[in-house]
């Protein structure tokens, strides 16, 4: 039996605490031991003294494709808001919670006071601790994180690493204080908690207690000054494993969905990005302000998201790759520009990370409710292309990938992410594009057809030859008048006819380019066949790999290309399965809208708008019952 | 429109043959006989001709309403966006390719209404694009409502009662935004705007042409022909172009003195 390791840490704070802080190194600390992470935060969308921030972090020896439903270890920064956490602790779970805390805080508030009997409670003077070591409370989160690396055994010099790296730029002061606040969380959990409180989490190997840290050379290695010198080791995992594990996950990086798409567009050899401040699609807009004008390209920050979009379109029309990233108000407003877009021809690119909605809705939670307003948003049969990521290393593939598309179908295309995809970080090899992937996919016009160029000629495909401005003999007019092929506006019944179905053809034509359904069974016929996009399709899949495991007849299939959709391939797949179920975090249901149809029956619709992440176990629930 | 192909034909023919409309696409204007947007085109493919431009370097973008269909009638590339966002696509293109010479062309609705939030930005940017505002203080392609350049009292189908809201001040709006250039015009002296147009091209940074024109269809009383050659006439003698504080003051003391009223040095 394989050793494995699935551990979900949550930290809890108010905002301010330095709660999100906290969960970044801890994050990067377990990516550099060796574990894989798939980590997500959820805060307020104010800066400060408004709510509850929790991070949440899940760490194995395996890819994950979801969060978890059950904490295994929760570090308390904030015991009044850490008690929302309570309800989610697993069996015998680890409390780290502030023992001495500030003296505001009211009396009867502490977590101790509330978790469940078989909790493992760790005090620790957080402030106390921090203040003596540095001066101040501030650094009370880092001397959180020293405590939960005493007990798991990962070595402080992985955490101090983790710590330079994100505090060399604020000078020596802060980053003294920060590693003073670590090691003396470090020091106290060394010397204080005693063997017996150690916490049982699942043995890693067959033989227990010596194997119990995640990394080899943590905890043993007292007194503390060897603590932390050994090489992190990860225990092998099955015979001979060990090296290549380790090999394998040095090519991985630890990565946000956000920067995967900013490494996508990079890649694609982006040149311009125009973009307005919004949640959570802002990181985008900051990242490419560092990283594009090295590379000879440049981002402006524009007055609005009709701005944005309008500068896309003006970027392409002149033949350079542009990109917008945005949310659902700032989607809502580029409307009009994206179907004009689709009227002249014109390529362009936008990230929608969805959030929750409608208007300005719930900024900083998840939800996949632009779904519609993505493939049928805007005035007229607008047809585009609308493709969804399911993970981050997708969100680098498909931002890379939206570019040639768009070009060679001179559409928009909008890229369509959600918020819990944006802001995870997750584990994932990004592998550079290959001169392939970032080719131009413009079709020119021969030079043949100088003189007597059509801009919009009616091909089998669809697809016209494009002049660029700056090309001698190929003036046109692009225009989002219905027009002729010349793009001279033109109104008569027959010339709409045409060119709505030349522009229908060509976004249709474009399937055979997009990602195709991918499918998770043993084949064969099925009790229950889950479809599901986004974020939600890891959730989804880890409800249908359990159900495999405990023999039920189960499948799901990845939808990736939402519009245009492979119908065939969904209909093939529907015809073997009894039930389909489509679980999304939407009221109503939008993709069941979209490809239900395909069904025989009626899809069973499994909808949460919660703002948080589907649940696996939501899902897996529902298989059971349609069994 | 009802010209018959042969008469089409004809005009198409002489418009080829004749050198100095070279700049002319073989679509002709579908603007109203007597429309003030004639004198404008005029200007501007002179302005091109004389500064030999290659065609094929011109983009040409514009927004909706009748100023907005000028991509059509010149022989150069064109992009007619929608309602108001001529000049952040004419960003996108300058950006792209700043080889090539940049215009946005639109009206009073487009520029001042609906695209009015665009102007400032464009103008602190200072992106090197030739923007002209056709200022007719009315909605025409939509049969005649007031614009935000209506005056108060301004009667129309949609405002019976005469206009409530107060005009805006094109010129002294593009100056308090920080437009490098800024010149005043009027359809009726194509010559005028030829002039400023070669200086405003020859411009590095953003460069705006207020141009005073007339509605003939649907304007009867406030910006006729008749009324707009009697208010306008050329700046003082003594204007200081290079000074932005007396170009302030001439745009909100005298609307109707016309010449190139700032240019900033570089």
């Amino acid at each position: 039996m394989m050793a494995q390791v699935d551990l979900t840490v949550e930290i809890c704070g108010m905002s301010g605490d330095g709660t999100i802080a906290a969960g970044g190194i801890l994050n990067e600390a377990m990516s550099r031991a060796g574990l894989f992470v798939l980590a997500f935060d959820s805060y307020p969308a104010e800066i400060r003294g408004f709510g509850r921030c929790v991070t949440h972090s899940r760490v194995g020896d395996r890819e994950m494709r979801a969060l978890s439903d059950r904490t295994h270890v929760l570090i308390s920064l904030d015991d009044k808001e850490s008690q929302s956490r309570i309800p989610f602790l697993a069996r015998e779970a680890v409390v780290f919670f502030d023992s001495k805390p500030p003296s505001y805080v009211e009396e009867g508030a502490s977590i101790a006071a509330h978790v469940e009997p078989d909790a493992r409670l760790f005090g620790m003077p957080f402030s106390e601790l921090a203040a003596a070591a540095s001066g101040s409370t501030r650094g009370r989160n880092l001397t959180a994180l020293g405590g939960f690396a005493a007990v798991f055994g990962i070595p402080s010099r992985t955490f101090h690493e983790v710590i330079e790296k994100k505090f060399k730029a604020k000078g020596e002061k802060v980053l003294d204080a920060n590693l003073k606040s670590f090691d003396a969380g470090h020091r106290f959990a060394l010397e204080r908690l005693k063997v017996e409180q150690i916490p049982p989490i699942p043995p890693l190997v067959k033989g227990g207690r010596e194997d119990l840290p995640l990394v080899k050379g943590g905890r043993e290695d007292l007194p503390l000054e060897k603590a932390g010198m050994g090489e992190p080791v990860y225990p092998p995992l099955e015979k001979g494993g060990r090296e290549d594990f380790l090999e394998e996950a040095e090519e991985k990086i630890l990565i946000s969905g956000n920067e995967a798409v900013v490494r996508g567009a990079l890649d694609a050899g982006l040149a311009l990005y125009f973009g307005y401040p919004i949640t959570p699609a802002t990181p985008i807009m900051e990242s490419l302000a560092k990283a594009l004008p090295d590379r000879g390209g440049r981002v402006v920050q524009m007055e609005d998201e009709i701005a944005s979009i309008g500068a896309v379109l003006g970027s392409f029309f002149a033949g350079k790759r542009a990109m917008t990233a945005t949310s659902g108000p700032g989607f809502a407003l580029m409307t009009e520009l994206i179907t004009h877009g689709v009227m002249s021809e014109t390529p362009a690119v936008i990230i929608n990370a969805q959030r929750g909605g409608p208007a300005t809705g719930l900024p900083s939670k998840t939800e996949q409710s632009d779904l519609h307003a993505a493939v049928f948003g805007g005035p007229g049969d607008s047809a585009r292309i609308v493709i969804a990521p399911t993970d981050v290393r997708e969100c680098y593939d498909f931002t890379l990938m939206s570019f040639q598309l768009a070009e060679r179908y001179q559409t928009p295309v909008i890229v369509l992410t959600d918020f819990f995809l944006n802001n995870r970080v997750e584990k994932v090899e990004i592998p550079g594009a290959s001169e392939a992937r970032r080719a131009n996919w413009n079709l020119y016009p021969e030079e043949s057809a100088k003189g007597r160029y059509e801009r919009y000629s009616i091909t089998e495909s669809g697809i016209s030859p494009r002049a660029i401005p700056g090309a001698e003999g190929f003036l046109f007019s692009a225009t989002g008048l219905e027009h002729t092929e010349k793009g001279r506006p033109d109104y008569s019944s027959d010339i709409h006819s045409k060119m709505t179905e030349k522009r229908h053809r060509k976004i249709r034509g474009a399937l055979k380019d997009l990602p195709e359904p991918v499918e998770w069974s043993s084949g064969g016929t099925m009790d229950v066949g889950v479809i599901a996009w986004g974020s939600t399709f890891g959730s989804a899949l880890e409800a249908v790999l359990s159900g495999q495991k405990e023999g039920m007849q189960v499948g799901a299939l990845k939808i990736t290309s939402l519009f245009p959709y492979h119908a065939e391939a969904i209909r093939a797949f529907m015809k073997r399965c009894k039930e389909i179920l489509i679980p999304e975090l939407n009221y109503e249901g939008q993709l069941a809208n979209l490809i239900g149809h395909l069904h025989a029956k009626d899809v069973v619709r499994l909808n949460r708008t919660t703002g948080m992440p589907m649940s696996p176990t939501l899902i897996y629930e529902r298989i059971k019952s349609l069994i | 429109m009802k010209t018959s192909g042969k008469v089409l034909a004809a005009q198409v023919e002489r418009i080829r043959d004749s050198k100095r409309f070279e700049i002319r696409s073989e679509n002709l204007p579908t603007w109203c006989p007597g429309c003030g947007y004639f004198g404008i085109h005029q200007g501007l493919n002179n302005a091109i001709q004389r500064l030999g431009l290659p065609h094929h370097q011109i983009v040409i973008v514009s927004g909706i309403g009748c100023a907005g269909r000028y991509p059509f009638f010149s022989h150069t590339y064109g992009l007619h966006t929608v309602h108001g966002r001529a000049l952040p696509v004419s960003t996108g293109v300058k950006l792209a390719n700043p080889e090539l010479t940049v215009f946005a062309v639109g009206g009073d609705g487009d520029g001042l209404g609906i695209g009015g939030g665009h102007l400032p930005h464009i103008s602190r940017r200072n992106v090197d694009v030739n923007y002209l505002l056709f200022d007719n203080s009315i909605y025409g392609l939509t049969k005649g409502q007031p614009s935000p350049s209506s005056p108060v009292g301004f009667k129309t189908k949609a405002s019976p009662q005469g206009s409530v809201d107060a005009p805006l001040n094109a010129t002294l709006l593009a100056l308090s935004y920080g437009a490098s250039f800024v010149a005043r015009l009027f359809a009726g002296d194509p010559d005028g705007i030829t002039d400023a147009l070669v200086q405003g091209i020859r411009h590095k940074g953003f460069s705006f042409f207020h141009l005073y024109t007339s509605c003939v269809t649907f304007d009867k009383a406030f910006k006729t022909w008749e009324h707009l050659k009697e208010w306008v006439h050329p700046l003082p003698e003594n204007h200081d172009s290079s000074n932005l504080k007396q170009a302030i003051h001439e745009a909100m003391d005298d609307p109707f003195s016309l010449g190139i009223v700032y240019k900033r040095m570089e």
